[in-house]
């Protein structure tokens, strides 16, 4: 193990035991912060419900991602495909973007009910309007050269979109589907903690009302990890498709 | 822009139009879907009715206090990171991990910290602001052209006016844009709290509503809500822009 | 024996509400296997005209034939086009690139291997084959892309200032590699430029058009005997020529 790795461990546990040692020393209200062995005892006792309610947050995140991706980018790809329709639609999803899609919610719930479905169609609509707006921009981005010279050799429009467009809008598309994949996680374990019937957020709010604060705290660590990895993820994924967008614009005149 | 106008009447029109097909047709259980006259007369009465008023007033100032004491903390250490770039090197990545976090999943500690009064949503919607108007004032600093500083001082510009002749102008935009920013998610953090936990305010209200199923209310209020949020997100964009092509302006000259 | 026919040309259209005439009455022909050049001023609607060639837009009178066929839309498999950027897929190899208006043809893969490879050997690049677009140098893309305008067998290349954005030197020995491939496939090739240089050292026939609205206003056959050498830009005889189509092109309309 190398050195630089043995001193972050080192660092990380001197802060747990830091940590610990403000809780019981009753500086900070074990109400407020929770103790890394509060949290620990917490993950023992009710383990197999956190791993299931989990299990429900990363499912209902999954659908809504799919959903929000297919959706977000098709509507892009259409409306960025002409001048005059993105330029009257993306101003409105700018509006729509401005509100507060939170106060959408208890109409959701009182259409949807409190079950994942709610929580889903929220997640789609929370990364809905981030991914379609970048979707819109990278293609319009989209030099008009590479259409004049799809025209020239007689590609039909279909083809023009698909082979050509869309992987010149891929790098601006991705940086998109950043943004508004982490409004979903968001969105899906922040309704969940508003009112469901599981879940990450639901376990978390009930713990709360019971002030049972390690149990609260182990909650916010999954969720923390759920988003997390989710950015993480995308962050490799924005890396690898950013490569090429760099490629595309260097320069070696030799 | 005449488009974004257009654009704007049209979804209008698709929107409310929809809408008032889906109830004519009775697409919709009535229940779920009342006709829009009868929303904006209740919407409407909301104005004229001083409790709800009183809740509207609550929440404004729980997100004008939060803002107001977010955004001069935000500039400043902006600032300061910007011109101790060592403190940034330091700060950045904590500041970033922060914003790779969503700050709303840490409602209930604060719930537990602060309880569910006026402090607490108040606090809430700092953290939101405050850490989007920080990356946003840093970059405005870090985007000032050493190049232009050098120059005034050249021509012997004292430090008050570099500040304000030269930063001032370069850094406006940006910063504008981290403002409205900022406000936005002020306002989704203060609304999330009160719809989370608490006595009063309009998330409070809109929450009971959708929990007792009281439709026409809920929708009043999501359209009341709706507007307010788009006048002033389109204001603060009004004044970004004009700031922006006036600058623009005056550096051409 | 003329390949393409232009007739009393006229292209108008309107920008900002008044009508701009972008074309005035243009008559021309060019005979198969020749290298014709057209020379102007900027913004004499050089590019008009090759969209018009192109089948890309719309004459507002007149018409443009190749062949005999009028032209109305892209004919990729009789008029192949090199633009000044060349427009390469990032994400595509440089055979790859050559191959895609096969590609889209349904063209079988052996086949349009096999013909592509040829080409990227005829510009010179057969090495650079698996290179991609940012791998690559300025002048050797535009080698790709005229490699890629070859790929359909067309009759006729257009060129619109395809070395426009190189530097002098790049420029000049792409002109003289240019003339190698044209004496090597014997296409017809119509070539747009700023550079009287470039238009003499090129071409049989030099077309020299107005300012806006643009119409021709001087035929020059170039006499020097093929192949050329590029020490021929620095004779009398080359010189004479060219302050010859500087007077036309310099003169106040009347």
């Amino acid at each position: 193990m190398k050195a630089r790795h043995i001193r972050t461990l080192l660092i990380a546990a001197a802060a747990l035991a830091a940590w610990e040692l403000i809780v019981r020393s009753g500086l900070v209200s074990p109400i407020i912060l929770a103790a890394p062995s509060d949290v620990f005892l917490a993950a023992k006792k009710d383990g197999a419900v956190f791993l299931r309610a989990f299990l429900i947050t990363v499912t209902e995140i999954g659908v809504a991602i799919v959903i929000a991706w297919t959706l977000g980018i098709l509507f892009g790809l259409i409306v960025g495909s002409s001048y005059l329709v993105a330029a009257a639609t993306a101003p409105v999803l700018s509006s729509i973007f401005a509100i507060p899609l939170i106060i959408l919610y208890p109409l959701l719930m009182a259409w949807l009910g409190v079950g994942p479905l709610s929580k889903v169609v929220f997640g789609v609509l929370a990364g809905f309007f981030p991914i379609a707006l970048t979707t819109i921009d990278g293609v319009r981005a989209v030099d008009r050269g590479y259409l004049t010279f799809a025209r020239s050799i007689g590609a039909t429009r279909l083809v023009t979109n698909t082979l050509i467009v869309f992987p010149l809008a891929l790098p601006a598309i991705v940086a998109g589907l950043r943004i508004g994949t982490g409004l979903v996680v968001i969105g899906v374990i922040v309704t969940e903690m508003l009112a469901s019937l599981g879940g990450l957020g639901y376990v978390i709010s009930y713990h709360r009302s019971l002030f049972d604060t390690g149990h609260v705290y182990f909650g916010m660590a999954l969720a923390l990890l759920v988003a997390l990895g989710v950015n993480a993820a995308l962050t490799r994924l924005d890396r690898r498709i950013g490569h090429w967008r760099l490629r595309q614009h260097a320069e070696c005149d030799s | 822009m005449g488009a974004a106008l257009a654009g704007h009447l049209i979804f209008a029109a698709l929107l409310f139009g929809g809408w008032e097909l889906a109830v004519r047709f009775a697409l919709v259980d009535a229940s779920l879907l009342p006709p829009l006259p009868q929303v904006c007369a209740i919407l409407w009465g909301f104005l004229h009715d001083g409790a709800f008023i009183g809740d509207l007033e609550l929440t404004a100032t729980e997100v004008a206090v939060a803002f107001l004491i977010a955004a001069p903390l935000a500039i400043s250490s902006g600032f300061l990171l910007g011109e101790r770039l060592h403190l940034a090197a330091t700060f950045n990545p904590v500041v970033h991990l922060v914003l790779a976090v969503p700050q709303s999943i840490f409602l209930p500690v604060f719930i537990l910290a602060f309880g569910i009064g006026f402090l607490e949503k108040v606090l809430f919607g700092i953290t939101h602001a405050y850490f989007i108007i920080l990356v946003n004032s840093f970059a405005a600093v870090t985007s000032i052209p050493p190049a232009l500083v050098a120059a005034a001082r050249v021509f012997g510009a004292t430090r008050v006016q570099v500040y304000t002749r030269i930063y001032l102008p370069a850094m406006l935009p940006l910063i504008l844009t981290g403002l409205r920013l900022g406000m936005i998610l002020c306002i989704i953090g203060v609304l999330l709290a009160e719809m989370y936990a608490s006595r009063r305010g309009i998330g409070r209200l809109i929450f009971g509503w959708g929990e007792s199923y009281q439709i026409p209310e809920l929708l009043a209020g999501i359209l009341l809500v709706s507007i307010l949020t788009i006048i002033v997100n389109e204001a603060m964009r009004l004044l970004e822009l004009r700031v922006a092509r006036f600058y623009r302006s005056a550096a051409g000259s | 024996m003329p390949i393409i026919e232009v007739t009393g040309l006229a292209k108008d259209f309107r920008s900002g509400g008044a009508v701009v005439h972008a074309l005035r009455d243009v008559t021309f022909s060019v005979d198969e296997g020749r290298f014709v050049t057209l020379v102007g001023p900027s913004g004499c609607g050089k590019s008009t005209l090759l969209a018009i060639m192109a089948g890309l837009t719309s004459a507002t009178r007149g018409e443009a034939r190749i062949e005999g066929t009028p032209i109305t839309a892209p004919l990729p498999d009789k008029i192949g086009m090199v633009f000044q950027d060349p427009t390469l897929l990032p994400w595509k190899s440089a055979l790859a690139n050559v191959e895609f208006p096969l590609a889209l043809r349904h063209v079988d893969a052996t086949a349009r291997r096999k013909r592509c490879t040829q080409l990227l050997d005829l510009v010179g690049l057969s090495e650079f084959a698996d290179h991609y677009p940012h791998e690559l140098s300025g002048g050797m893309r535009q080698r790709v892309a005229i490699a890629r305008g070859l790929a359909q067998d067309p009759r006729l290349i257009l060129m619109d200032e395809p070395f426009a954005a190189l530097d002098e030197q790049i420029r000049t020995r792409m002109g003289h590699d240019l003339l190698e491939i044209w004496e090597r496939t014997g296409k017809t090739i119509f070539f747009i430029t700023h550079s009287l240089t470039e238009a003499i050292y090129l071409s049989d026939t030099v077309l020299v058009m107005s300012a806006r609205p643009g119409s021709i206003i001087g035929t020059l056959t170039i006499d020097f005997p093929r192949p050329r050498d590029l020490d021929i830009i620095g004779s009398e005889s080359f010189g004479r020529i060219r302050n010859r189509i500087w007077h036309l092109i310099s003169e106040p309309q009347k």
